[in-house]
């Protein structure tokens, strides 16, 4: 995957598998006008098929694990995976919980964690920027 | 349809509301940008300031910890690991929920609450 596939505006998915909205919240306010991600060219948009993003908030429920499969091989490659908020990365306070089928990154492979209960705005910005030269240092080396 | 005429010359010289946070747009190349930061070239613009009493990352002090396991007892989302050889904990950041039960109930302030909240990473922390 190089910058040349991305060379577009991002324009992400939101999955939200089984997260207490805290994270949800925290996305669409990096869309208000306030923080504005859509200077970036970001866009939420209503169907995998369409996003290059994929933002998964909260730890993967049983009931969401195949439908988290089943969206993250409906997007197109070359596609980003990032965890907004600390649940999908280890479970945060849902750990050891009998109806988890683990965090995140046991049933999808994940690119950038962003850390936070929920993070802040600014720290999903941040996130996108590390995904963003991941990505351009991937397309160097090829 | 004064008071709009005012209003609308007022919008036209008014700064957006918009916090431009790393960069007003997207660069054409982040890594180049960001080694021009780097250089001080460029400038990153700031985060909204955080309200006071904001809880970031938790800083842990281990000299003055006294491995009490208090802070074990009261965390939720169990983000402290005992460390039996050392009598300390190991703290786990993307475990925790940043209630800062640990920094109130610590009797000798070894856990304080910072402002950092920009975390993101590409592994666990």
């Amino acid at each position: 995957m190089s910058l040349k596939d991305l060379n577009r505006s991002l324009w992400v998915f939101h999955v939200n598998s089984g997260s207490c909205n805290g994270c949800d919240i925290e996305i669409v306010a990096s869309l208000t006008p306030r923080y504005d991600i859509e200077r970036f060219g970001m866009k939420l948009v209503g169907t995998p098929r369409h996003a290059d993003v994929l933002l998964v908030t909260g730890p993967v429920t049983r009931d969401m694990e195949k439908k988290l499969k089943r969206v993250f091989e409906q997007t197109p490659d070359p596609k980003v995976v990032m965890v907004i908020g600390n649940c999908g990365s280890t479970g945060g306070v849902f750990y050891e919980s009998y109806n988890l089928a683990g965090p995140v990154d046991q049933v999808i492979p994940v690119d950038v964690y962003v850390t936070g209960c929920p993070p802040r705005p600014e720290a999903i910005i941040e996130g996108v920027v590390k995904a963003w030269t991941k990505i351009e240092k991937q397309g160097e080396k090829k | 349809m004064f008071e709009m005429a005012k209003e609308l010359f007022k919008q036209l010289f008014k700064k957006p509301f918009t916090n431009m946070f790393p960069a007003k747009h997207a660069p054409k190349s982040t890594v180049g940008f960001l080694k021009k930061v780097e250089e001080g070239k460029a400038k990153l613009n700031e985060p909204v300031p955080i309200p006071e009493g904001f809880r970031g990352k938790i800083a842990y002090d281990k000299e003055k910890c006294i491995g009490c396991k208090l802070c074990i007892k009261v965390c939720p989302a169990n983000a402290f690991e005992y460390l039996e050889k050392e009598r300390k904990v190991k703290y786990h950041l993307s475990r925790c929920t940043f209630c800062a039960q640990c920094v109130d109930v610590c009797p000798v302030n070894a856990l304080v609450s910072t402002k950092e909240f920009l975390l993101s990473d590409y592994n666990k922390k």
